[in-house]
């Protein structure tokens, strides 16, 4: 794996709480780097993948308020984290606000879209609340009468 | 369920209009029209079934192309999976808007003329609406004939659930009910000794066990009289574990996909929790599967019995002057679904039956100028109002699984107070408040971008937004009025320049008083279960209803009824009780539109029973 996808992943891990394998199950992470690429540009990406790689290796607390105050929290690159939030949640690109777009320019690819259907199979909000996306990966007859099995948040590793 | 590879080949235009005269011409593939080819069939009778969509979703690969259109849907709404087509165009309800005072807006295929905004919606496809139903299937009450005698309110049947029970069982076998008696049998409702539904019931949800413990053994007190509260499962046309006592210990053998090649899915339900708008396996019943029978006819009388006609849509009635028969029906016959270019052709039959839904039936009617002799063509248009109330439980209740809706409180359905105020039953949903705000979606975007959220604190965020959603539906009774109506004019017409539907409606204050009602009865039952009421009903809303100083988002059901309804004379309806039109002998207007009151029932199993009561009509009146 390269550097700039390795980077993507940690990003990721970072702001979704699921872990590398998670992510990669889904088999989307390579489509949802691309996607990035598409829509924001290269340089915008590179520049996101850069802060969070220039993140101190804190923990707990102080690595919340790291990326609140250098990425989520950044005139260019927050509302861009949370697209990618919301893409890996619900596999649906979500239009970048439009004061976004004025102070840094709209771009033509820049709509909301579903990346492909099995994007929205595998959104990872159906995942964190122990359901499972509507319309697909049916848990089987009844399982719906018992209580759900919500996943413990995993360990995360992505400062590793 | 196999579909005779034959049936599926398109039957062509020109070969219909030059076959000279079928014994019955069905407009519309649902349900309706769906039984009335198989009785037909079943008797040896060639039937012509004409479809206004393209037919696709026949075979197993098409109606997976429809799952995956609502996969890549943005919206999810209850039509996202049926592609656009203009030349059999259907209503959306997210292009909805509110009207201003007298204002009409005809940017929607159903032209809104107002005052209320109707999301309602149906489904021009192969399968009508049963491709995108939730497949709830209670049977009306006893009083729910008569409302007129027993409450001064709605009109009298000219049937009386008597005479409609055996065709309820013929329904419940046609549909593949699951349900279990001893759950059916509050407020009076009987069933014969031996009776047992095909399958057995769904396990009620966790949600709604967690509804339940917090309400049983209490009671509500209205006009006098007190009302249990429990959740109650509701019978479903899904497939569940069939049951080895039905039919007197013959059991049943459930119907899951159909195709043209041997296919094993959808024998029992997965909990996709996708009911609406479409069943990923099947498991849940569409006319698809009866008229996999229907054409497993022509086989064994080795000529095609039962022909589809696809993308044929039904434009003009021909009425013989001397008589009043319909002597033919002209049909307009597209090639391709992104190009208005068709043929029109004209097609002959001894019985005619217009199974299209009850507003596109009325507006083939109206279109046609045929109004009938009571001028009720249209009239008296009904679909359950339904009140949205929605609230976080305090504990987990795993909402998002399930089958759509499982159980519900169901016991005002019937009483005294419907001397003054609408009946209602209420369903949970399983996919919590997605009909009311978009969850969880609309969660997801709320806790990312205004509650700034990542990383474990989103994930703990979503489990503690969605896990705990609780919306509990009103589906409120609504009368018929004859000012509700659907109506055309010729400055409204569709790709392929026939007419649309004008919708002109007002909530019966019957209706409303019922909301009202709901409303505190909602916060009532939050009360007990401790939930934080979260409903809210925004004035911009394209159905918000001022009503006594409150306002209400008032909702279409899709229970659409009464454009025809039967009746004991000409004059006072557009049909008999076997649902043929009293102006033209060998017409006959099916399904919903023939309902003079639809009480709390879904309307699609008591349509259903009816058509199996139009069919031995229309054998009698071919013999």
């Amino acid at each position: 794996m390269s550097n700039r996808f390795e980077a993507f992943l940690g990003l990721s891990v970072e702001l979704t709480a699921f872990s590398r394998f998670d992510l990669l199950g889904t088999g989307l992470a390579e489509r949802y780097l691309a996607t990035l690429d598409k829509v924001v540009g290269v340089e915008i990406t590179d520049t996101l993948l850069a802060a969070f790689v220039a993140l101190p290796p804190a923990e707990g607390e102080a690595r919340i308020k790291a990326v609140r105050t250098t990425i989520l929290g950044n005139e260019l690159l927050g509302d861009v984290a949370r697209a990618l939030i919301k893409l890996w949640y619900s596999g649906t690109w979500f239009e970048l606000p439009l004061a976004w777009m004025e102070r840094f320019g709209s771009r033509p690819a820049d709509t909301t879209f579903v990346v492909s259907p099995d994007a929205y199979v595998e959104g990872l909000l159906w995942k964190a609340i122990g359901a499972h996306p509507a319309g697909a990966k049916a848990p089987g007859f009844g399982s719906w009468a018992f209580p759900p099995k919500i996943p413990a948040l995993p360990e995360l590793d992505s400062k590793a | 369920m196999l579909f005779p590879l034959e049936s599926t080949l398109k039957a062509d235009a020109k070969t219909v209009a030059g076959s000279g005269e079928y014994d019955v011409v069905i407009v519309g593939s649902g349900i309706s029209g769906a039984i009335i080819a198989k009785q037909a069939a079943e008797a040896g009778k060639r039937v012509l079934m004409l479809e206004a969509g393209t037919g696709a979703n026949i075979t197993l690969a098409g109606y997976d192309d429809l799952l995956t259109t609502f996969y890549s849907a943005v919206s999810k709404d209850n039509q996202s999976p049926f592609p656009v087509n203009a030349n059999a165009a259907m209503p959306r309800s997210p292009k909805l808007r509110k009207l201003q005072a007298g204002e009409t807006d005809s940017s929607t295929y159903i032209v809104q003329s107002g005052p209320y905004v109707s999301d309602t919606t149906y489904t021009r496809i192969f399968g009508g609406t049963t491709m995108h139903w939730e497949a709830k299937t209670p049977r009306m009450l006893r009083s729910d004939f008569k409302t007129r005698s027993i409450f001064g309110q709605g009109l009298d049947w000219p049937l009386s659930f008597e005479e409609i029970e055996d065709d309820y069982r013929l329904a419940e076998r046609e549909i593949g009910v699951s349900a279990n008696v001893e759950d059916q049998q509050y407020l009076g409702q009987t069933f014969p000794g031996d009776y047992v539904f095909p399958m057995r019931g769904l396990p009620l949800s966790y949600l709604d066990q967690q509804v339940n413990k917090g309400i049983e053994g209490t009671s509500v007190e209205l006009c006098g009289k007190t009302y249990p509260l429990k959740v109650r499962p509701y019978p479903q046309g899904r497939n569940s574990i069939p049951n080895p006592a039905y039919d007197g210990g013959k059991g049943y053998r459930p119907i899951g996909a159909v195709d043209t090649h041997q296919v094993e899915e959808g024998g029992r339900c997965q909990g996709n929790t996708n009911c609406v708008p479409l069943c990923p396996v099947q498991a849940r019943y569409h006319s698809g599967k009866t008229l996999a029978k229907a054409f497993a006819k022509n086989a064994k009388a080795g000529e095609r019995l039962v022909e589809l006609l696809a993308q044929a849509v039904a434009s003009k009635v021909d009425i013989d002057p001397d008589n009043g028969k319909v002597r033919s029906l002209e049909v307009k016959v597209y090639k391709d679904p992104a190009s208005a270019a068709h043929e029109t052709i004209t097609v002959k039959g001894k019985v005619f039956v217009f199974a299209a839904g009850a507003i596109e039936t009325a507006r083939l009617m109206l279109a046609s100028g045929l109004r009938s002799t009571s001028g009720l063509v249209g009239r008296n248009l009904m679909d359950h109002a339904y009140l949205l109330n929605w609230a976080l439980m305090p504990q987990i209740c795993g909402t998002m699984r399930g089958t759509s809706s499982t159980g519900g409180i169901v016991d005002l359905r019937d009483g005294p107070f419907r001397e003054r105020q609408a009946a209602f039953a209420i369903d949970i949903h399983n996919d919590g408040w997605g009909w009311a705000t978009g969850a969880p979606t609309s969660d997801l975007l709320e806790l990312v971008d205004d509650r700034n959220l990542h990383g474990a604190d989103l994930r703990r965020g979503m489990v503690d937004r969605v896990s705990r959603q609780l919306l509990l539906a009103f589906m409120l009774e609504v009368m018929p009025d004859e000012s509700n109506r659907i109506t055309v004019d010729p400055q409204y017409t569709d790709a392929l320049g026939n007419m649309r539907p004008i919708l002109s409606f007002t909530v019966p204050e019957y209706t409303m008083k019922g909301a009202a009602y709901g409303r505190r009865f909602a916060r009532t039952v939050f009360a007990r279960l401790g939930a934080q009421d979260h409903t809210h009903y925004d004035p911009s809303d394209f159905g918000y209803v001022a009503y006594e100083g409150q306002g209400y988002a008032i909702r279409g059901g899709n229970h659409l009824a009464g454009t025809h309804i039967m009746g004991t004379t000409r004059t006072n309806s557009v049909v008999d009780k076997n649902q043929r039109s009293w102006d033209h002998e060998n017409l006959y207007l099916v399904g919903g539109g023939s309902m003079p009151t639809i009480g709390t029932a879904n309307v699609t199993l008591t349509l259903a029973a009816m058509c199996f009561r139009s069919s031995r009509d229309i054998l009698k009146y071919l013999h």
